[in-house]
């Protein structure tokens, strides 16, 4: 019979149980904010220094081939660290994007120059990247993005605008996804451009979001010249590379805990009150299975195949399971949401930090395509 | 076991799609699954049961193999022989065992009447009491014999702890995620073939978003069974079969409803296949557990932990 999620379970890799021990010694020398709003959505929470020590210990470009600053060790070892930083509401918002998605796209597509150039940083949680993606006419339809590279002697000439770009005013370098030919449609002639964000001709203006936080961006690229070795992967292959770069994004544990620290400090804070129990414990129950599906779809991803719609999933649940857990604590709490106690600030924070959770990476209704499309109905 | 279980899952699709007698079943040997070989079963571990029961639940089986198969696995493990005929399971009762004898009656047991053997949680301990001619018949939602058994004084041999109400959840899981699995393929090819507004309603995004959602809640199932089975088959799994419980109830609740939505009328007949599956799941959603019971157990094992160790304790029993 068919199924549309049919993994093992995850099976644990050597070594596991010592690795995670690693991690919460790290964690206690190097703890994370003590206000439980900074643990909360963690990911976006950038602190450079913390993300240097993260290095430093080890725990940046994990998998990484150690000639570029990397550790190789296991895709699953990384998953462990990756889900005790997340718990614990470490602050690793700064070097996320490297070391999930710019620094694989470069081992995968980059060259040997690239990799020499960029790596060694990302790895030592010191260089730091945001993805340009969305502009102002491309949003869920990315291959509508209009920003061109235009071919000049030696090198590229970048003009256009991006938006909602995360982390850029934090980034080192962007890795754009540029017209590189002029009259093209849709996803062809599309290309991949690593660019350094102090080129000429760059301007990062901060969009500060509904609560005040600076986390996106526009960034401006005026004339900017940059070298033929900026071009990343295939001239033409961008819409390929990024929508490979995209599955790989989907399932991790940032997609079901954002909210964690809440589910967290809520036990803490009512302990055994009767009237929390059977909210914790569907909490609970909804959050252990969404940890076992994230982990099978990782193993998939390690064993080198390529779980789109398992990853989908994942998503999509993860991102409806953290948004409801903020309601669902809402619901049971019998206080006005005034900041008087850090769980009424952080319940507020994340009824309105969390609205982004399902537009981040994929929208919902985007996931839910990538769904029925596995389901053959597209 | 495991690198039999491609062929030991044929076998059961095969024989479950035949809507077979108990007799048949019991020929095959299925309701043993659990059984070591040494004690003339299959010897199978419970990824086997999840995959078989798994089947089960997809082909709506009319048959109480689930609970035969845990009857059997808890006897053996006790170091008795197996009852000729079928063993029932009761997770509830009423009344006591004084002495060896039991007084009292056990409520919603599956296929009651006809068993020759009821293996029975009564006061957090498990007994083999014999069959019941005192019997008070009822049914399920999908109309499956759900019986209340009278006994006065029938001789209660303990046969060891067990949380037989965590086992009968893992039952329901695994034909759950089996039924979900099914109703799903029932409704992607429904839309696939009905054509309304000049295109297949497949085609239509709303149908398609909603499917995505009950092909989400179907894989939530899929995998929280498969994970209770991996730690049922490593130790103790008290925490895992709750919370695979607690949310395949979820799923049913957001789940049921889509596939029938997305049918239309002909998913509501009686001809139609999709209700064999749809309301046995609104009655497991009940059974071994419903959404409260599950949910003040999980929650009571939460807040134990506190808030940084129950995140220390999910990982200390994946990592086992």
């Amino acid at each position: 019979m068919t199924a549309a999620f049919a993994l093992p379970p995850y099976a644990p890799p050597p070594g596991a149980e010592a690795l995670r021990a690693e991690v919460r010694a790290f964690l206690v020398a190097n703890p994370p904010p003590a206000d439980p709003v900074r643990r909360a959505n963690c990911w976006a929470v950038a602190d450079r220094d913390f993300s240097a020590r993260l290095a430093d210990a080890g725990f940046v470009g994990m998998i990484w081939p150690r000639r570029y600053g990397g550790h190789e060790r296991g895709p699953m070892e990384r998953y462990i660290v990756l889900e005790e930083l997340l718990a614990a509401g470490a602050p690793v918002g700064a070097h996320w994007i490297a070391d999930r998605q710019t620094g694989p796209l470069l081992l995968r597509y980059g060259t040997e120059a690239q990799r020499q150039k960029y790596l060694p940083g990302m790895a030592a949680g010191r260089l730091f990247a945001c993805i340009g993606l969305s502009e102002p006419g491309a949003g869920s339809d990315l291959a509508s993005v209009r920003s061109r590279a235009e071919k000049v002697p030696g090198g590229w000439r970048i003009n256009g605008q991006k938006l909602w770009t995360s982390g850029a005013h934090n980034a080192h370098a962007m890795l754009a996804l540029l017209r590189s030919e002029a009259g093209s449609e849709r996803g062809a002639g599309l290309s991949q451009f690593l660019i350094d964000l102090d080129t000429p001709g760059v301007s990062v203006r901060p969009v500060i979001d509904l609560v005040g936080n600076h986390d996106f961006n526009e960034v401006f690229f005026d004339d900017v010249m940059v070298g033929d070795d900026a071009l990343v992967g295939g001239q033409g292959n961008g819409w390929a590379q990024v929508t490979a770069e995209l599955a790989l994004e989907r399932s991790g544990p940032e997609r079901y805990l954002s909210s964690h620290a809440l589910l967290a400090l809520l036990i803490d804070v009512v302990g055994d009150d009767r009237r929390f129990r059977n909210v914790i414990g569907r909490l609970t129950a909804e959050m252990w299975t969404l940890r076992q599906m994230s982990m099978a779809t990782a193993a998939k991803l390690a064993g080198g195949e390529d779980p789109v719609v398992e990853a989908a999933i994942v998503k999509d649940l993860g991102n409806d399971f953290e948004q409801r857990l903020p309601l669902a604590v809402q619901a049971v709490l019998d206080a006005d949401l005034d900041g008087s106690t850090d769980l009424t600030r952080l319940v507020a924070y994340l009824l309105q930090v969390s609205p982004s959770f399902s537009l981040r990476g994929g929208t919902r209704e985007i996931l839910r395509g990538i769904i029925a499309r596995g389901l053959g109905l597209r | 076991m495991s690198d039999m279980r491609p062929q030991l899952l044929a076998t059961a699709e095969m024989l479950f799609a035949a809507a077979p007698d108990w007799l048949v079943l019991a020929d095959a040997g299925f309701p043993l699954l659990l059984v070591p070989e040494a004690d003339g079963g299959f010897g199978g571990d419970w990824g086997d049961a999840f995959a078989v029961l798994r089947a089960a639940g997809a082909s709506a089986l009319a048959q109480p193999l689930g609970e035969a198969m845990i009857a059997a696995h808890l006897l053996a493990r006790a170091g008795m022989a197996q009852p000729r005929g079928r063993t029932a399971i009761a997770p509830h009762a009423v009344g006591s065992v004084e002495g060896d004898h039991f007084c009292g009656s056990l409520g919603g047991v599956a296929w009651g009447g006809g068993a020759n053997a009821v293996v029975a949680m009564i006061d957090g301990a498990v007994f083999r009491l014999p069959g019941s001619d005192a019997v008070r018949s009822g049914v399920n939602p999908a109309g499956e014999p759900r019986d209340t058994l009278t006994y006065d004084g029938a001789i209660a041999v303990p046969i060891g702890d067990a949380d037989l109400l965590a086992l009968g959840a893992f039952v329901r899981v695994s034909q759950a995620a089996g039924a979900l699995d099914a109703a799903l393929a029932l409704a992607a090819a429904h839309v696939s073939s009905r054509v309304q507004f000049g295109k297949p309603l497949g085609k239509l995004q709303a149908v398609q978003q909603s499917l995505a959602v009950l092909a989400s809640e179907a894989a939530a199932v899929n995998m929280a069974g498969a994970a209770a089975a991996a730690a049922l088959d490593v130790a103790d799994a008290g925490f895992e079969l709750a919370a695979a419980k607690l949310r395949t109830n979820i799923a049913i609740e957001r789940g049921v409803g889509i596939a029938h939505q997305v049918h239309g009328a002909i998913g509501f007949t009686q001809d139609y296949p999709l209700h064999p599956l749809t309301r046995r799941l609104m009655g497991w959603r009940s059974e071994f557990g419903g959404d409260a019971l599950w949910a003040d157990r999980l929650g009571a094992l939460a807040v134990a932990h506190g808030g940084a160790g129950l995140w220390v304790e999910i990982t200390r029993r994946g990592d086992r």
